[in-house]
């Protein structure tokens, strides 16, 4: 199913039945530590990537980091 | 103990007959040696260090020429252009635009000086791009000589090269007309450059004076800055001389950070004995990859290690190394990845893809720095933490990677199978670096102005 990023809190944890919640996730690359926003379940914790930012921004910084 | 590395092929120093060579390793010196039935034996050192040969390695599936220019008569290296039994494709096509120089350097594999050879006219030009297109596909272009910025209409060569559909093209220069001339940067940059391979020998003008007859070290930094208000990336091109700038690596490699994100990395060259050559070479002096991966780290004092190299997905493994590093706020070397030197087999397609892509993300000019002026805009969508990490990935990355030709002394044909740099001749072939500048030991060419 298509989603797009502006639904991101939309989404509900089928395992808790919790909505997900836009929560700050550390994000840890290289030795450099970023925090982004992301959904995430209250109760367990579990964080959702959406399609969109899987194949926009996370994919440039794969392609970014590609070696030769 | 000597041990038996491997059997190759090579060609006579004297002659240029293809004799078959043995490499051998003994502590950590790798060795070749050929006989001549004629002119006798020859040794060249292959590679020096604490990293042996035996560890260098990147295996590699084939890749198959799908459009030969030439057919395969008498056998490698002497059907180039590229032949059905070439196994890379093209990464870098070189063009030489001209043969004229306004220097006239110790090592020079052009062997070129103040000639007054007539410039390759733009039509023909427009045919070798064509050709190298039509072989190789959307490969990086690297417009060299000669110096190519005493050509006035490089600009139209570049645009050229645009229209025809290649991404990346990149100048190999002395940076003299860069560093006087702002307004020829200005036009080069509108025309769409978007590399400039520079020659940079060292931090002092000695070393200059050894390698190019002048002191220009000045001019070298005019031309940084050139390419800086220009957003133009810059790569910083030693080649080096044992005794003359070998001990000046770790003093290279900090100047070029220094001018980070303007430079973006250092491609080191030891000096190969073809063309333009001040003396045969003392094997014992010669300087290897292996030299190279020691020497930085020592002069570095760690800062970069010796691990964080890697072999070439693309050309042969004992072509080169390189090493990826992010520059972080305060300064700090973190290098992206550990360096991966066994993992596998890999396709050498995807290899020559990877590399391609790779010179045109990391050797590009960075782009404007973000402007932080305090007021927020509506209009943009505010940086999350994303944005931050690609930042770090495209502004702030540098690179690190020596490439070591071949000669005649030292030349292994298993090697320039391999190869996917490619000198594109007048006549639109593919010859692979090395073969296109090999000279004999009286300095007679197999490719060259032939």
């Amino acid at each position: 199913m298509k989603h797009e990023s502006t639904d991101q809190t939309a989404w509900r944890c089928d395992k808790c039945q919790q909505e997900l919640e836009l929560t700050k996730v550390k994000v840890k690359y290289m030795e450099g530590n970023f925090e982004v926003d992301l959904p995430k379940c209250p109760s367990c914790h579990q964080v959702f990537i959406d399609e969109a930012l899987a194949l926009g921004k996370m994919k440039e910084v794969e392609e970014g980091l590609e070696d030769k | 103990m000597k041990r038996i590395i491997s059997m190759t092929e090579s060609l006579c120093p004297v002659c240029l007959k293809k004799i078959n060579a043995l490499i051998w390793s003994e502590n950590n010196e790798t060795w070749m040696e050929k006989s001549c039935p004629e002119h006798g034996r020859f040794k060249a050192l292959l590679w020096r260090g604490s990293i042996p040969i035996e560890k260098w390695v990147r295996n590699k599936i084939p890749a198959t020429i799908k459009k030969p220019n030439t057919v395969v008569e008498k056998g490698c290296p002497f059907d180039c252009g590229l032949c059905a039994d070439h196994r890379q494709h093209t990464c870098t096509a070189l063009i030489e635009v001209t043969q004229r120089c306004n220097l006239n350097c110790s090592f020079c594999f052009a062997n070129a000086n103040g000639n007054t050879e007539v410039d390759l006219d733009l039509e023909t030009i427009r045919r070798m791009y064509q050709s190298a297109m039509d072989t190789s596909g959307n490969c990086n272009i690297q417009l060299s000589g000669g110096e190519p910025t005493l050509r006035d209409d490089l600009p139209e060569i570049i645009r050229i090269g645009h229209e025809i559909g290649f991404s990346f093209i990149q100048i190999n220069t002395n940076g003299i007309r860069m560093g006087e001339d702002e307004a020829y940067v200005s036009a080069l940059k509108n025309a769409g450059l978007n590399s400039v391979f520079l020659q940079f020998d060292g931090t002092n003008d000695e070393i200059y004076k050894k390698l190019r007859g002048k002191p220009l070290l000045a001019t070298k930094i005019k031309a940084i800055k050139n390419c800086q208000r220009y957003n133009i990336g810059v790569v910083l091109v030693p080649t080096l001389v044992r005794e003359v700038n070998d001990s000046d690596l770790g003093n290279i490699i900090n100047f070029g950070l220094e001018w980070a994100p303007t430079v973006k990395g250092v491609h080191m060259q030891p000096a190969s004995y073809f063309g333009r050559i001040p003396n045969l070479p003392d094997e014992q002096k010669r300087l290897t990859l292996g030299d190279l991966m020691d020497k930085i780290e020592d002069q570095t004092k760690m800062r970069i290690r010796k691990d964080s190299f890697s072999p070439p997905g693309c050309e042969n493994a004992r072509c080169s190394f390189h090493g990826n590093y992010t520059v972080s706020e305060n300064g700090e070397l973190i290098a992206q990845g550990s360096g991966a030197k066994c993992c596998g087999v890999e396709t050498a397609e995807e290899g020559a893809r990877k590399a391609k892509a790779h010179v045109l993300r990391k050797w590009s000019g960075a782009g404007p720095e973000p402007q932080d002026d305090g007021i927020k805009s509506t209009a943009v969508p505010a940086k999350d933490g994303w944005d931050e990490i690609l930042e770090q990935i495209n502004r702030h990355s540098f690179s690190l990677s020596a490439m070591a030709f071949q000669d005649v002394w030292n030349l292994d044909l298993n090697r320039v199978k391999d190869c996917c740099i490619h000198v594109v001749n007048p006549r639109g072939q593919l010859i692979p670096f090395c073969m296109y500048n090999l000279t004999d030991r009286n300095g007679h060419a197999i490719y060259r102005q032939q």
